[in-house]
């Protein structure tokens, strides 16, 4: 247990009052009935098999705030990088503010957060390997890094950006509520340090000595509503209208026009120049999400031009059948089959521990990232079965045979393709991410399996065609319309989702704005491009010029849609803004993080900032020992026992997690 | 709604926690709130973890961000490993032993006295060694080597309150306590930003304002979170705090509010303050110090009514030509409102350093131990009899105050110079100007525990010395009150702790054998609690264990009391030979290089929380130096419009000294005349600032001077610039 101290002053504990029975959701505050059996179990925190007697062990704890109060000082922040033993780049706890007014009458508002231990965990719902738990034990939502398979989206869902990924170790670790001091009575950390009269923590709901508030909202905090997150806070000090952030995002928060109601999220006006602030910028295209850009468009193209290959004889359209055409379709079929591999290698790279992907199964029930990577899985099964089929290696068996199982095959593959997509856009429709969280989303990645299939399948066939001296007029006739419609749809979507982001305003709107200024000149001639595309596929298909001239215009034609769809991803990603917390003049700002990085001030290690985004060495490093770690266990184990002790472990995971 | 997997894994913390297997006693060695620390030490000896000692009076158990890292400091980069020397400044270090260091140091202090006289030398010190250090060079200093130029760095952060103190009352010592703030009806700040610097007082006020509110005003032209959480906060004009106080006592003599029974009982000089005060109206007030007259009216009753009311400053008043004025003007109107020496009302400078005061009444600096001073033959004789040394060895009247010093230096009267614990490359004043100064320099010797404080590039010898808690003795914080430092490791590689370099460096003078240096610290507080005995600092009731047991103790201490005292004068008896305190007419004469046409704009600088002076510890820290680990520069967001000047964008700043380069953080804290720099980067505001030195203090005025703004065009050049500024 928790050391506590002969001299541990009376401040240090969490005071035993009475409590209520809801929280201001409804939700019990009791974490689970009196009679559960989850009550009376040791934590087990470091192999402390000791039992608290906490009497308010199962009620829902929380943080409370003082806005009012805070002084900006980071005992708080530092408290917990002490206890946790963080290193300069990482914290569990952050403090960051916002202000407004005009000197004299200036307010800053300083704003310490950390985790939320939400009622809705966003975070527990949307991790694959469920490294997540929330605990009967004070309603503490824990992550265990040694589950932890360092894809990130933890960080992308949660609103109040407190899980923290560790790139250069390739996990996630996030506040721990302290549960060890809990146990023992103690407040956590960082509210047992705080010097302002502002960070205080108990039972949620329970206000703190000397105060009168427990609001659910201030400015700069997003909306509880994403996850019911257990802090309260009191603010009484009148702010002026507008406050502001002094990071990079470009927020600023706003009463309504009477100066009434909440702080709403709005974008930051900027003074416009001559060319309206429109700028290039097609370096910073580039992120730690290119892989995504890649994988996901190779996996849209392969869903769709699979779809059209094996509709295509059903449908009778004999010119893209492998009867027609065997070499061209199982060229074809092998190229998609290459490049989903390659897909899949891309987005399994980005996993801070990719030999753990086998865990991206355990959390199946409520993580879209695991339904994605299931029906991709799936799908990838099926059409690699398919492709074999098709192939002729198994022509030592009976055609009717191989023929009907590659219908069947083919058929479920033909059903999974779209599920995939669909599941693919569901890991982007987050609440805390108000720009990916759009239905253009499902029409962008439709759109492009459709048109990248078709483009696919028209380059592969006119090549051929043109190679052997033949017509391929008809083929682009009969793919065109599909491409058509594919580049149609994404375009229709795009604009609905401009509209709408406008129309949102808050972190969605403010997005937007950036993509009409600091990528301003990108994004428009990225939309020139699709309604050139659009209209250049109309008048090729119509005019349905051949040869090696028809050749050319399609494969410009085909790389000037390939560049739209990479810059159009690259932008989705680049561009989003979290509903997060507003960081401070350094810490907690992307923009002074790239600074740190682009001008070597990061090099430094007391900067606080990692000087890559990118540590590829490191993680094949991990990955090799760790694989070789595992290997010696299953030696020691005895292959057999090894193997098969970690399937039905494996297999166990999977069932709990439906 | 639960989420618990089926499968408990054991919960896995981090943290170093169960790694401790002994909690050490010791006192912080940053800022003068001198908060207790117990630092947690693992099996191999390593201290691992720190945390506030929970019954310690000062701080009980909370710690500001410093302090919870400050264990980190005994593995922090930079440290001196071993003695360095060289014989020309643009050579490089050779390693050498302590031997051979000493040696050729005192060979130089000698040949450099004989040559060129024995004031020829000189010494400057700090605040954060320990007393027993400071008492023992001061020993050193005045009865060995015998410079009469040897000072510390306080001049550049407490003396013009030394200076206040000792016009006003006959004597330094800060009369209040931090409990005053439990007593008080009113409290008022000027030019403190106790949230920030120091957080813990700011803690201990906040809890007295929980229990019971009374009104809170801030003196301060920058909107501090001070400021804003202030029930009043009085942006004044830089510079012009004598003029506010002047007029806050004539309206509180105007409208008969004063305390005149205290005035007649304990104070002199009464008509000449009332017959200047006079002149201050607030009408005439308003227009110079920015405030207008019904907030000097409304703040003059509120302070003068209120049943016990407080005044507390720091470097806002200290660090400016009328620093010393400023602090004589704080004392003045609480002697004129009977607020000295009782519970809630007192005149308490916060101090900067973690043992400022230990070198304030124990080094010698200014005078003799003990708060002794040379001017008077009695002293001279006591001590001169106590060390077993020749009266006529001290001179009759203090040298120079350490911002004396460098000019002597650049003009050729010091040659030599021998730096203890300070970083005057950073610190001081027009860092070009000192540059300039240090290359005048014959032999100039750099004692600090890290190798990198960039001092060391124009020193000829380097010794590496322990730091904080590899050390034993004593500290006293803002309230006199005396705390351990225990020795909870070892001096890193071969540094040494500064009490034996001193005691080292006496043996090789002639002096130096005939007085006794004891070697432990405690032998050392001996002698200090001998000499302290009967008199106003008295401290011969403590010892070592009395001060750890009671987690610090506050002077005076009889030696049978049982407790120290909270507070001074609370009997009216001061330090004057009449025993009264005295009010002193202060005229205003605004001699602050104020903005103009070609320099438009006020320069003003402070800390930051998270570091501490020139950063030779804080920037170490990853913890600590992440939330500002450049420079950067506070500039008011509508003046930058005008200029074209963007968020985070660097620019160039101009002063008739010199340019600096700094990153941009634009907010409407500053006022559209104002830029605000923190003082902790090297190559940064001190290449700006003038630092006009207080008549009395000689404290330089850091807060005002004036700069130009100019945009950069080559961001990526400037950003080349700021990096190769500065090496951590």
């Amino acid at each position: 247990m928790f050391e506590v101290r002969k001299d541990e002053p009376g401040y240090a504990f969490i005071p035993d009052v009475e409590t209520a029975e809801k929280n201001q959701w409804g939700t019990n505050i009791a974490t689970v009935a009196e009679d559960d059996a989850a009550r009376g179990k040791s934590l087990n925190i470091n192999g402390d098999q000791g039992i608290s007697e906490n009497p308010n062990r199962y009620k829902q704890h929380g943080f409370h705030f003082t806005a009012d109060n805070c002084i900006g000082c980071h005992a708080c922040e530092a408290a917990c990088s002490e206890k946790n033993d963080l290193p300069a780049h990482l914290s569990f706890r952050s403090v960051g503010y916002i202000e407004g007014g005009s000197y004299p009458a200036y307010q800053r508002l300083n704003i310490s957060m950390a985790c939320n231990h939400c009622d809705d965990p966003v975070c527990l719902k949307g991790c694959p390997t469920r490294a997540y738990s929330k605990y009967a034990e004070y309603g503490a939502v824990l992550q265990d890094p040694d589950t932890c398979f360092g894809c990130g989206y933890c960080t992308w869902v949660c609103p109040y950006n407190a899980p923290q990924l560790d790139l250069s170790k390739g996990e996630v670790s996030k506040c721990n509520m302290c549960v060890d001091r809990l146990e023992v009575g103690l407040k956590p950390a960082c509210a047992a340090a705080c010097l302002g009269g502002a960070l205080d923590f108990g039972v949620i709901e329970t206000k703190p000595e000397n105060r009168e508030q427990a609001k659910v909202q201030i400015p700069g905090f997003p909306d509880p509503a994403i996850t019911n997150p257990n802090i309260r806070f009191q603010q009484t000090r009148s702010l002026p209208r507008e406050m502001t952030r002094t990071d990079s995002q470009p927020l600023r928060y706003q009463r309504d026009e009477q100066g009434q109601g909440e702080y709403k999220s709005k974008p930051v006006i900027k003074p416009k120049h001559k060319n309206g602030n429109k700028e290039w910028n097609f370096s910073k295209l580039s992120s730690r999400e290119n892989p995504l850009v890649i994988f996901t468009l190779i996996s849209q193209a392969v869903v769709g031009a699979f779809s059209i290959l094996y509709l295509a004889p059903l449908l009778g359209i004999t010119e893209l059948s492998s009867a027609s055409n065997p070499k061209t379709v199982l060229s074809l079929l092998v190229f998609m089959f290459t490049i989903q591999v390659v897909g899949l290698a891309m987005s399994t790279l980005h996993l801070g521990k990719p030999h753990r992907f086998y865990r991206a199964f355990n959390n199946l029930k409520y993580s879209p990232v695991g339904r994605e990577v299931a029906s991709l899985a799936v799908f990838f099964s099926l059409f690699s079965v398919y492709v074999v089929l098709e192939s002729g290696l198994l022509s030592f068996l009976p055609a009717t045979v191989v023929s009907t199982a590659s219908n069947i095959v083919g058929l479920l593959a033909l059903v999974m393709g779209p599920i995939f997509i669909y599941a693919m856009h569901k890991i982007y429709r987050i609440k805390a991410r108000p720009f990916w969280n759009h239905w253009q989303v499902l029409t962008t990645f439709f759109g492009n399996t459709l048109a990248l299939g078709a483009l696919l399948v028209a380059v592969a066939f006119s090549l051929s065609l043109a190679l052997q001296a033949e017509s391929f007029g008809p083929v682009i006739s009969l793919l065109a319309p599909i491409l058509f419609i594919g580049l149609l749809i994404e375009g229709y979507g795009l604009y609905q989702h401009k509209k709408d982001l406008e129309k949102s305003g808050g972190e969605g709107a403010a997005a937007q704005l950036v993509q009409e200024s600091t990528f301003g000149k990108t994004y428009q001639a990225r939309n020139m491009a699709l309604i050139s595309a659009i209209i250049l596929v109309g008048i090729l298909s119509i005019t349905a010029i051949d040869g090696y001239i028809g050749v050319f215009a399609w494969l410009a034609l085909s790389a000037f849609i390939i560049a739209t769809a990479v810059i159009g991803r690259a932008l989705f990603y680049v561009l989003v803004i979290p509903t997060t917390m507003p960081g401070a003049f350094f810490w907690k700002n992307a923009g002074f993080q790239d600074h740190a990085r682009e001008s070597g001030l990061a090099d430094m290690q007391q900067v606080g900032v990692l000087p890559k985004t990118d540590y590829h060495h490191e993680l094949m490093a991990r990955a090799k020992n760790d694989i070789a770690e595992e290997i010696n266990k299953i030696k020691q184990e005895g292959f057999i026992k090894g193997i098969s002790s970690r399937l039905v472990k494996r297999i166990v995971t999977i069932k709990q997690g439906l | 709604m639960l989420f618990t997997r089926p499968i408990k894994n054991e919960i896995k913390l981090p943290g170093k926690q169960e790694e401790v297997v002994d909690w050490k006693y010791t006192t912080c060695g940053y800022c003068s709130t001198g908060c207790s620390i117990e630092v947690g030490v693992n099996k191999k000896g390593e201290g691992i973890k720190a945390r506030g000692v929970g019954d310690a009076d000062v701080n009980q158990g909370k710690l500001c961000l410093k302090g919870i890292f400050e264990h980190e400091l005994f593995t922090s980069a930079g440290r001196g490993t071993v003695p360095l020397m060289r014989d020309k400044i643009f050579e490089d270090y050779k390693e050498t032993t302590w031997d051979a260091a000493f040696d050729k140091t005192a060979a130089e202090i000698e040949r450099i006295q004989q040559q060129y006289g024995r004031d020829s030398f000189a010494i400057v010190s700090t605040g954060q060694i320990l007393t027993e250090e400071f008492y023992t060079l001061g020993k050193l200093a005045r009865g060995v080597i015998g410079t009469n130029n040897y000072d510390g760095n306080t001049t550049l952060c407490m003396a013009s309150a030394v200076s206040g103190y000792k016009r006003s009352f006959g004597s330094d010592g800060p009369p209040g306590c931090y409990d005053d703030f439990s007593h008080t009806d009113c409290l008022m700040a000027f030019g403190s930003n106790l949230p920030e610097q120091h957080p813990v007082i700011y803690w201990r006020l906040k809890q007295a304002l929980e229990k019971k509110k009374f009104p809170l005003i801030v003196v301060d032209p920058r909107v501090t979170m001070f400021a804003q959480f202030a029930d009043m906060h009085l942006p004044i004009t830089p510079g012009t705090d004598v003029v506010l106080l002047n007029s806050l006592a004539h309206v509180i003599l105007d409208e008969g509010l004063e305390d005149r029974a205290y005035m007649e009982a304990h104070t002199s000089n009464i008509e000449a303050f009332e017959k200047l005060v006079e002149k201050y109206n607030p009408v005439m007030a308003a227009k110079q110090c920015g405030i207008d007259e019904d907030t000097i009216r409304n703040v003059a009753r509120l302070y003068a009514k209120a049943d016990a009311a407080m005044s507390i400053w720091t470097m806002g008043i200290n660090q400016s030509t009328h620093g010393s004025d400023g602090v004589v003007g704080i004392n003045s109107l609480n002697l004129i409102t009977g607020n000295i020496g009782k519970k809630g009302g007192t005149s308490l400078s916060i101090t900067g350093q973690c043992n400022a005061m230990g070198t304030r009444e124990w080094s010698s600096c200014s005078g003799l131990p003990g708060y002794r001073a040379l001017e008077k033959e009695q002293d001279r004789e006591d001590i001169a009899k106590f060390w077993g040394i020749d009266p006529e060895f001290f001179p009759k009247k203090r040298g120079l105050f350490q911002t004396d010093i460098f000019p002597a230096i650049e003009t050729g009267q010091i040659k030599g110079l021998w730096i203890i614990a300070t970083n005057p490359m950073t610190s001081m004043p027009n860092t070009a100007r000192i540059r300039k100064t240090f290359e005048n320099l014959e032999f100039c010797v750099v004692q600090d525990s890290y190798r990198d404080v960039e001092t060391t590039e124009y020193a000829h010898v380097y010794f590496p010395a322990g730091l904080w808690a590899e050390k034993e003795g004593c500290m006293t914080n803002t309230e006199r009150r005396v705390n351990f430092i225990s020795n909870v490791l070892p001096p890193h590689a071969e540094s040494k702790p500064d009490l034996w370099i001193f005691n080292q460096m006496a043996k090789r003078f002639a002096n130096g054998n005939k007085i006794e240096f004891p070697e432990s610290a405690s032998a050392v507080f001996d002698e200090m609690r001998e000499l302290s005995k009967g008199r106003f600092l008295d401290i011969s009731g403590m010892s070592h264990e009395k001060i750890e047991k009671n987690r610090g103790l506050q002077w005076p201490m009889k030696e049978e009391a049982e407790q120290g005292s909270a507070r001074l004068y609370e009997d009216g008896v001061f330090n004057y030979p009449d025993k009264r305190a005295k009010l002193i007419p202060l005229d205003f004469i605004d001699n602050n290089e104020v903005p103009d046409e070609k320099y438009p704009f006020w320069l003003n600088s402070g800390r930051v929380v998270e570091h501490f002076h020139t950063r030779t510890r804080t920037g170490k820290i990853g913890n600590l130096n992440k939330f500002s680990p450049t420079p950067y520069m506070e500039m008011n967001s509508d003046a930058a419009a005008e200029l074209g000047i963007t968020h985070m964008s660097y620019v160039r700043l101009a002063s008739r000294r010199g340019d600096a380069v700094v990153l941009v953080q634009l907010t409407q804290r500053v006022p559209r005349n104002m830029v605000f720099i923190p003082f902790h980067f090297h190559e940064c505001v001190n290449r700006l600032s003038l630092g006009l030195l207080d008549p009395h203090s000689r404290q330089p005025a850091f807060k005002q001077c004036a700069v130009r703004i100019e945009m950069v065009s080559k961001q990526e050049a400037a950003a080349i610039t700021n990096k190769s500024n500065r090496a951590f």
